[in-house]
């Protein structure tokens, strides 16, 4: 062979470095998920494993990481397997060493006392060792030997129960205090995450392949935690709610499904309480602020992008929708307050709050269905056009038809936002904290005519009604107590409630959509 | 040595003839008989003196042509030259482009079209049109074939008429069958009317588009580069469609390719770089014998 270097097109050899070198990869991943479980309270950190309190044992783990990671550097440095390291780690992993370095000096040199001047210098001693360690070298040993330290530097501490179960740190200035639940895994997961970074690069051979697997597994990490959050969230809520949201439910003497939680009021008579008047009232909330919204932030649309002329007055509509969108939500309830609840019998009543988040509601329709409307392609407008059709027929039955999916989109997530907020109803909306079941709206059955204008009017729309954020702020700030039983067990189960209502409304949604889609395309 | 000198200094001549349109230097002169044609048949469409500004870009200049009906007329010329410009002047389609700007007089059957309280919903039933790529909307077959005439109210369709007792659906199917017959694709279709015609081929498409067009029962058809965005199959089916649509309707058709218009047109307008028409024949004189140097040019294919 003329050329030595000559890299084979297909890999066969190397398969027990790459195997130890995958099976570190794993275990970076599998202390990684066990740090997080951790840190959710999923698991605790001073539970036995095989007789070894459980950090104990994640110390084992990252050391042994750490140890192998600096090993795969040394086997591929001194030849003992081909790779192909580059001449450096590069920039990027010489800086974030250096972070990481400067971070545990600091930290180190805080708990032993040092003044400021110290911390900073020992800091920046150990960032520079850091930078040197990863810039200088070939790439198989920059990109290990300061990882693998890390990570038995992390290890030792935990295997020696510096930080374990039982710390407790003082934060100077900051009147607070670090508890070993916390950074036990907060440790295992700075150590995983670099060990499993350089693991992945020894892994794909160093060089252009291995940086690739490395970057994978950072980002497959990253985006594992990110899952890891929502999916702890939802269920913890979940956990914590279904007591409450299944009291008492059952099969009924009638043969009817019984669910008295969200079929009872939470008065004095009921045997179980329930949220049915908060719940009844943010359904007729977002029902009402969309059926505000929707025609008006579509047809707002429908003259910005089809008749008005782009200009200056767009722009500055456009400008005022994105500020509309961005206001807070309680500067809507202070507009709401003033204005609109001395318009409607001067006391705080459904339909205030239904307007008011209809408010809210507006700039994200106009804004998605703006966008929704100009991505119609052209070529339906000309087609029509040619046929002789009117404007205002074509937009009809061709551009908003094709819209639709998109304005869809708009309202699923403005929907999102508004049935959870509490502080336009707060000041707009009120209501009881437990409302009794006869204080639920009855929108439908509280139609009125009269013989005089305006010949039909709702009292239901102008009574004060609870809706689910609402009655949780209020059971909250009113100490979770009240004329029931177990009231945290209802708070939580009301807090599930509204999580479920609210998906409840994304499925009816992205339902929608995907009904749309499917007919414009199939 | 006389022989062989005339010869040369003969080809020189030729070729150092002043035929490029290059700022600066001298431009071929473009002479009114060569555009003035007579063709065989009544006057359909009767172009005089169309200018055309998108804003300050001046892109038809005093454009003078008459367009006999039943038959195709084919505009070739190089990209820009103006010719799509020309075709959606005819169904005024450039009132949609805002900057567009155009002077002159366009008559259908003598009645200028340019001249105030046109009546414009009028003038494109009249006056269809097929577009470069294919433009189903994102409809039902049916629903693309008949929605200019139900649009038009010509149809009555929808709940209204079903509880009115005003539905006319036979009349639709009839509708749509004789329109997608005259396109030549009901074969192809008649079993799936209700699918969504994003689902048809290229070709399929812009054949539904031609039947969505006849739907609304047009005088004349304007097709800008119909075939453009197609295979080889589906092109030979348009053009012959082309020249079976001629026996009933007006055809214009812009075109990129030569061949196109040389097989498909009776009569052919080249337009060159500028916006100026320069010849306007039979198909068979521009290809054969074009009276202009730089028309000569461009369809043996040395420039444009």
């Amino acid at each position: 062979m003329s050329r030595a270097t000559q890299t084979a097109l297909v890999r066969d050899d190397r398969t027990l470095y790459e195997a130890v070198a995958g099976l570190a990869v794993g275990c970076s991943g599998v202390a990684f998920l066990t740090g997080l479980a951790a840190l959710l309270d999923l698991l605790s950190i001073d539970d036995l494993v095989a007789g070894l309190e459980l950090s104990v044992v994640l110390g084992v783990v990252v050391l042994g990481l750490g140890v192998s990671v600096v090993g795969f550097g040394l086997t591929s440095r001194l030849g003992y397997v081909e790779t192909e390291a580059q001449p450096s780690a590069g920039l990027v992993a010489s800086a974030a060493f250096t972070g990481i370095w400067v971070a545990i000096g600091m930290a180190i040199s805080g708990v032993a006392g040092l003044p400021t001047a110290g911390q900073l210098g020992i800091g920046a001693i150990l960032g520079a060792a850091a930078f040197a360690t990863t810039a200088l070298p070939r790439e198989d040993i920059g990109s290990t030997l300061p990882a693998g330290v890390v990570a038995g530097f992390c290890g030792l501490a935990l295997v020696s129960g510096v930080v374990g179960p039982g710390l407790e740190q003082g934060l100077a200035g900051y009147n607070a205090t670090l508890f070993g639940d916390t950074v036990v895994p907060a440790v295992v997961l700075l150590a995983s995450l670099v060990t499993g970074w350089s693991a992945a690069n020894a892994y794909g051979g160093f060089g252009a392949r291995g940086r690739n697997i490395a970057a994978y597994v950072l980002i497959y990490l990253v985006v594992g935690s990110i899952l890891a959050v929502l999916v702890g969230l939802v269920a913890f809520v979940t956990a914590k709610g279904l007591p409450g949201l299944f009291n008492g439910f059952g099969v009924g003497g009638a043969g009817l499904l019984r669910w008295p939680f969200l079929t009872n009021g939470a008065g004095l008579l009921a045997d179980t309480a329930g949220v049915f008047p908060a719940l009844l009232g943010t359904v007729w909330l977002v029902i009402g602020a969309v059926l505000f919204a929707v025609p008006t932030g579509v047809g707002a649309a429908v003259f910005l992008s089809e008749y008005a002329e782009e200009g200056r007055f767009t722009g500055a509509v456009e400008v005022a929708t994105n500020g509309l969108w961005s206001t807070p939500s309680i500067v809507f309830g202070l507009f709401g307050a003033a204005f609109l609840i001395p318009r409607f019998g001067n006391q705080k009543s459904l339909i205030a709050g239904m307007l008011t988040l209809g408010f809210m509601l507006l700039p994200l329709v106009l804004i998605t269905s703006r966008e929704a409307i100009l991505a119609v392609p052209d070529e339906y407008r000309d087609a029509s056009a040619a046929l002789g059709v009117s404007k205002w027929q074509t937009i009809r039955s061709v551009v908003l038809p094709a819209a639709i999916p998109g304005v869809t989109t708009g309202v699923i997530l403005g929907v999102g936002r508004i049935a959870g907020e509490t502080a336009p109803i707060l000041l707009t909306m009120g209501g009881g904290v437990l409302p009794a079941k006869s204080a639920a709206p009855n929108v439908l059955g509280g139609f009125q005519l009269s013989a005089s204008p305006p010949f039909v009017s709702n009292p239901a729309l102008l009574e004060a009604t609870s809706a689910l954020p609402y009655q949780l702020y209020a059971l909250i700030t009113a100490g979770l107590s009240g004329n029931i039983q177990n009231p945290q067990e209802y708070a939580w189960g009301l807090a599930l409630t509204l999580l479920l209502v609210v998906l409840v409304f994304y499925a009816i949604g992205i339902t929608t959509r995907y009904y749309f889609r499917r007919k414009l395309h199939q | 040595m006389s022989q062989t000198d005339t010869t040369e200094t003969r080809a020189n001549r030729t070729d150092s003839q002043p035929v490029s349109t290059t700022a600066g230097e001298t431009v071929e002169e473009t002479r009114t008989e060569w555009t003035t044609y007579e063709a065989a048949g009544e006057t359909k469409l009767a172009v005089d003196a169309l200018d055309v500004h998108y804003g300050a870009d001046h892109a038809l200049k005093g454009v003078s042509m008459d367009i006999p009906e039943e038959s195709v007329t084919a505009l070739i010329g190089p990209s820009g030259c103006g010719k799509s410009t020309f075709l959606r002047c005819l169904n005024r389609m450039n009132d949609r482009i805002r900057a567009a700007d155009v002077d002159g007089r366009v008559e259908l059957d003598g009645e200028n079209i340019y001249q105030d309280g046109i009546d414009l919903v009028e003038l494109r039933k009249r006056i269809g049109m097929v577009f470069q790529s294919p433009n189903p909307f994102p409809k039902s077959i049916r629903e693309n074939v008949s929605y200019g005439p139900r649009k038009h109210g010509d149809i009555q369709t929808g709940l209204l008429a079903r509880l009115t007792g005003r539905e006319e659906s036979d009349r639709e199917e009839t509708l749509v069958e004789r329109s997608l017959e005259r396109a030549a694709l009901w074969d192809e279709v008649s079993d799936r009317l209700d699918d969504n015609a994003l689902g048809l081929s290229g070709g399929q498409q812009q054949r539904l588009c031609i039947a969505r067009c006849l739907a609304v029962d047009p005088e004349v058809i304007l097709m800008d580069e119909p075939a453009s965005a197609l295979d080889p199959i589906a092109t030979s089916k348009i053009e012959d469609l082309i020249e079976d649509l001629a026996e009933d309707y007006t055809v214009v058709v812009v075109t990129h390719s030569m061949q196109q218009a040389a097989r498909v047109s009776d009569q052919t307008a080249v337009f060159l770089t500028g916006g100026e028409l320069v010849e306007y024949d039979d198909t068979e004189k521009i290809f054969e014998n074009p009276e202009s140097q730089r028309v000569e040019d461009y369809i043996s294919g040395k420039f444009g």
